[in-house]
């Protein structure tokens, strides 16, 4: 018995004292200062220890042979040390910054984002639906931003002197081939896809990465919601209509469901507009989502489908009369993705998408038909290597079928139209030297069938941070578009359109505030040209049109200096020249404006539970042709101003009503001008004024969430 | 029979060595905690936790520790590195224990920090990822008295927002306080806050 005690007490005295190693060493920045409070441990073991204020520490552990020292601390990068623990003395450990940490550098230069995932946001998911002037439509909001120009009878993304074809807009990385609604002449369009699907949105006016291609000016990137929160139903309840949703989620599955009927009519007898309405415009849209997520990925299948109608006669100055104008467009959009992670270091992104657009026209005596069926399909892989390095590399093909049918009294029917098949590949890595240096460098090669030829893409983009707040990026980028349906339906043996943007960037962000300056150079080249008023079956093209846009984009955002006040103010400064179409020679376009300015102000009264807003944007005049006067583009219109006001009032958690109000002070805008064919008896042309169909918009809408005991509610939906 | 003993009693006292391990470097930790040194809290749990690998407790005190001193913080960029970290934490423990009443209470409270933080902007972001948080926690454990009494306080706070009647959360955080009441440890290292928090809304009830 006494030996067996004897044995045990030599056991546990050796279980406490026997083979116990020193560990010691010191942590220190690249810079070579300490860091206190490292966590410093064996992994697996409870033998650790946390550094002290001159980096240095010390413990004991009575492992042997080969363990992992991992030493981690918050915005640092974490550094597992292999060694014999025998050897672990006197360690020199260099933790490098974590890159990922909110004040590291950003790769600025073009984009706006919105989204809380992203450091400096520009634009937040829920601005969408609260700043006065955009009623619900993200496209409305990104138009507040600068680099847009102001085309108020058009509603589309105009950026940096480019034409609205050239901004392309992506749902989860998939392209969207008709974005934007159909509208009459005069009256703004507005997106098709619903702001309550996305929680993320960039949006870039130059020098965007070599995922994207076939856009010469900007691209617009929405991000669906990945998982959505609770089972509800929503009813809205408008002045133009009326809205009913609902989600269900089961397991790994959830499926959201909305549908919509828009019916101008009775607003229309109330407030009468410019137009003659035989049918008033009417929209019934439907759309679906489902999601099941998979333990490596995410599966996501969008669908919608829109049919709008609509028969008006609009004033024409060589028509007496008026022309008739009658639309039925049907619209179907398809959307899947799959985003998965293959390995620890690599993931994938799938997806396909497939559009069929409708549309029947009867203009006059005319009847145009056309059919439009794309695809995008899109396979992307992206090796993470650290923080600081990753690759990623893919493919997309495009393909679209066009069809047109064009009808007149007494012509029997003509068809014409085109297919188009384009496919593309990409190359990009993105590097962070340090916390204030990184470099994102990219090549996109395309190819086309019609053009026979190769285009290489080059991107490059680069950001250094100046000071703790501050930063300056550059980007140069090459960019091809394939020019657009309506020249490629009667005429595909051209050269592709190519632009090239150069960008400085300042951006400034601290506490509540943002500064963001940018001066770019565009160039254009090979843009199509033509020889008849619009591009028709026989007129003569060429790719001999260039053209170049400069100018300098200002962002100021505060949230923080007015108590429940959060405004921003844009400025964007716009010269652009260009030689295409069918112009005489070089000229500013009328979709470009030199000077435009935004305000939106938003104020949360806190007894009302109420947030009001205003948004006031000024344009100075665009350009047009007076056929009276020597030149081509030779006279400006008058500046555009618009002042928009609008009221959220909570009325409990799950109930808003909601007002607005476009163009509240009635300012006559004027958009542009129409002159007569023929000179009347003085010898002058006359002309008419091109206003928007009405000077003021009026809004109210009753939005109701029924969820189970719920606190959400459709603000996001507004 | 000598020689199994010795091994019996060698192995016992191993596996005694082990616990005690675990419970002084618990105790060690909610000491720094409690002494307000919330670095060296956080830091312990995670070593614990590597040793632990099966256990989600400290990575659960771990995540604790961080939202908790996140609170009332002004930095953007401290806050976002601590809820990064903590995000960790609670991640991890879920691969360990899913569908755990206590973690997704402690995740509903991270998000918490955010809207706390600016209300503006998190507030409807994020109070519906909180409330299907809270719904998901009463579904798993509709008598913990913690899920009870922080799904009751979180509505509490939705419905004084709006002006309205908050008697029937008040009711709630009664029910919690008997809950806390007869509520049993399965050890003594499980979590067990929350009840003088539900005692003083309830005195706010009266």
């Amino acid at each position: 018995m006494k030996k067996i005690l004897f044995i045990l007490f030599l056991v546990l005295a050796g279980a406490q004292t026997y083979c116990q190693t020193k560990i010691n060493g010191n942590v220190v920045d690249v810079k070579g200062n300490p860091i206190v409070g490292v966590n410093i441990y064996l992994e697996g073991t409870y033998d650790g220890t946390m550094s002290d204020e001159n980096g240095s520490f010390e413990f004991s552990t009575s492992e042997t042979g080969t363990q992992k020292l991992r030493c981690s601390f918050i915005s640092y990068e974490t550094k597992i040390i292999l060694k014999k623990v025998s050897e672990m003395k006197g360690l020199k450990i260099k933790l490098r910054e974590d890159v990922s940490s909110l004040d590291a550098v950003v790769l600025a230069a073009g984009t706006f984002n919105a989204g809380d995932n992203s450091k400096v946001t520009a634009l937040k998911p829920l601005d969408v639906v609260t700043t006065a002037s955009a009623l619900g439509d993200p496209i409305a909001a990104f138009q507040t931003m600068p680099g847009t120009s102001t085309v108020a009878e058009d509603g589309r993304l105009f950026v940096r002197g480019g034409t609205a074809e050239e901004t392309q807009i992506f749902i989860d990385g998939i392209r969207v081939f008709t974005p934007y609604a159909a509208s009459a002449n005069n009256t703004p369009t507005r997106g098709r896809y619903s702001p309550f699907l996305f929680d993320g949105m960039t949006f870039s006016t130059g020098g965007y990465s070599a995922e994207y291609g076939q856009a010469l000016s900007g691209v617009l990137l929405l991000n669906t919601i990945n998982t959505p929160e609770q089972e509800k139903t929503d009813i809205g309840i408008m002045s133009v209509g009326g809205a009913v949703g609902n989600t269900q989620i089961w397991c790994a599955n959830s499926l959201s469901v909305n549908t919509s009927y828009i019916n101008l009519k009775p607003y229309l007898n109330v407030f009468e507009d410019r137009n003659k309405w035989v049918q008033p415009f009417q929209v019934v849209a439907g759309e679906a989502v489902y999601r099941r997520s998979f333990s490596n990925g995410l599966l996501k299948l969008y669908t919608a489908f829109d049919s709008t109608n609509f028969e008006l006669i609009q004033e024409d100055i060589n028509v007496e009369e008026g022309i008739s104008f009658k639309l039925k467009n049907h619209n179907f959009y398809l959307n899947s993705s799959y985003k998965g992670v293959l390995s620890a270091n690599w993931s994938v992104l799938a997806g396909l998408s497939f559009t069929a657009a409708n549309s029947a026209y009867a203009i006059s005596k005319s009847e145009i038909e056309n059919k439009e069926e794309s695809i995008h399909a899109k396979l992307k892989f992206n090796r993470f290597f650290s923080n600081r390095f990753q690759v990623s590399f893919g493919a997309d093909y495009f393909l679209t079928d066009f069809d047109e049918f064009y009808k007149e009294e007494h012509i029997s029917e003509v068809a014409y139209g085109f297919q188009n098949k384009f496919g593309a590949v990409y190359g990009e890595f993105n590097v962070f030297f340090s916390k204030s240096l990184a470099l994102k460098g990219g090549i996109r090669a395309g190819y086309h069938r019609f053009f026979e030829r190769l285009k290489i893409s080059p991107r490059v983009s680069l950001a250094y941070k100046t000071a703790e707040n501050s930063q300056v990026s550059l980007a140069y980028g090459d960019f091809y578009q394939n020019p657009t349906n309506a020249i490629l339906k009667f005429e595909q043996d051209l050269k592709t359109p190519k632009s090239q943007h150069y960008i400085v960037n300042y951006q400034y962000n601290n506490d509540g505030k943002i500064l963001r300056t940018e001066l770019y150079a565009k160039k254009y080249l090979n843009l199509v040209k033509y020889d008849t008023e619009l591009p028709q079956y026989n007129s003569h093209y060429t790719s001999n049109g260039t053209g170049y846009a400069k100018g300098l984009d200002v962002f100021w955002r505060d949230n923080k200096s007015i108590k429940n006040v959060d405004y921003w103010f844009s400025y964007s400064y716009l010269d652009s020249q260009r030689d295409f179409k069918n112009y005489e020679k070089k000229a500013q376009p009328n979709f470009v404006n030199k000077h435009n300015i935004s305000l939106v102000a938003k104020y949360w009264l806190e007894d009302w539970k109420s947030q009001v807003g205003l948004s006031y944007n000024f344009a100075s005049g665009r350009t047009y042709t007076d056929p009276n006067k020597q030149g081509f583009l030779n006279q400006k219109t008058k500046a555009y101003h618009s002042l928009s006001l609008n009221w959220a009032y909570l009325i409990s958690q799950q109930k808003i009503l909601y007002f607005s109000l476009n163009n509240a002070l009635g300012t006559k805008n004027i958009n542009g001008y129409q002159f007569a064919n023929n000179a009347n008896d003085f010898g002058q042309f006359e002309k008419r004024a091109l206003r928007p169909a009405a000077d003021r918009f009026f809004f109210v809408g009753f939005f109701w969430t029924i969820s189970e005991k719920g606190t959400d509610n459709q603000l996001d939906k507004l | 029979m000598k020689k199994i003993m010795t091994i019996l009693v060698l192995s016992m006292s191993l596996t005694l060595t082990a616990q005690g391990t675990y419970e002084k470097g618990m105790q060690k930790a909610f000491g720094f905690w409690s002494s307000g040194k919330t670095t060296e809290a956080a830091n312990l749990f995670e070593r614990i936790s590597s040793a632990e690998k099966n256990n989600w407790l400290p990575l659960y005190y771990a995540a604790q520790v961080r939202v908790l001193s996140s609170f009332g913080l002004k930095d953007e960029t401290v806050i976002t590195a601590n809820l990064k970290a903590a995000q960790k934490n609670i991640d991890q423990a879920f691969e360990i224990s899913n569908n755990n009443a206590e973690l997704l209470v402690l995740q509903a409270l991270l998000h918490t920090v955010w809207v706390a933080f600016d209300g503006a902007t998190y507030g409807p972001k994020l109070s519906g990822t909180v409330y299907g948080l809270y719904a998901k926690a009463h579904k798993i454990a509709p008598n913990n008295p913690r899920v009870v009494y922080a799904k009751a306080e979180w509505e509490m706070g939705g419905a004084k927002f709006f002006g309205k009647d908050i008697t029937p959360f008040c009711k709630d955080i009664q029910r919690s306080l008997e809950l806390f009441a007869t509520f049993e440890l399965e050890t003594p290292f499980h979590p067990n806050w929350g009840k003088e928090r539900a005692e003083q809304i309830a005195n706010d009830c009266k």
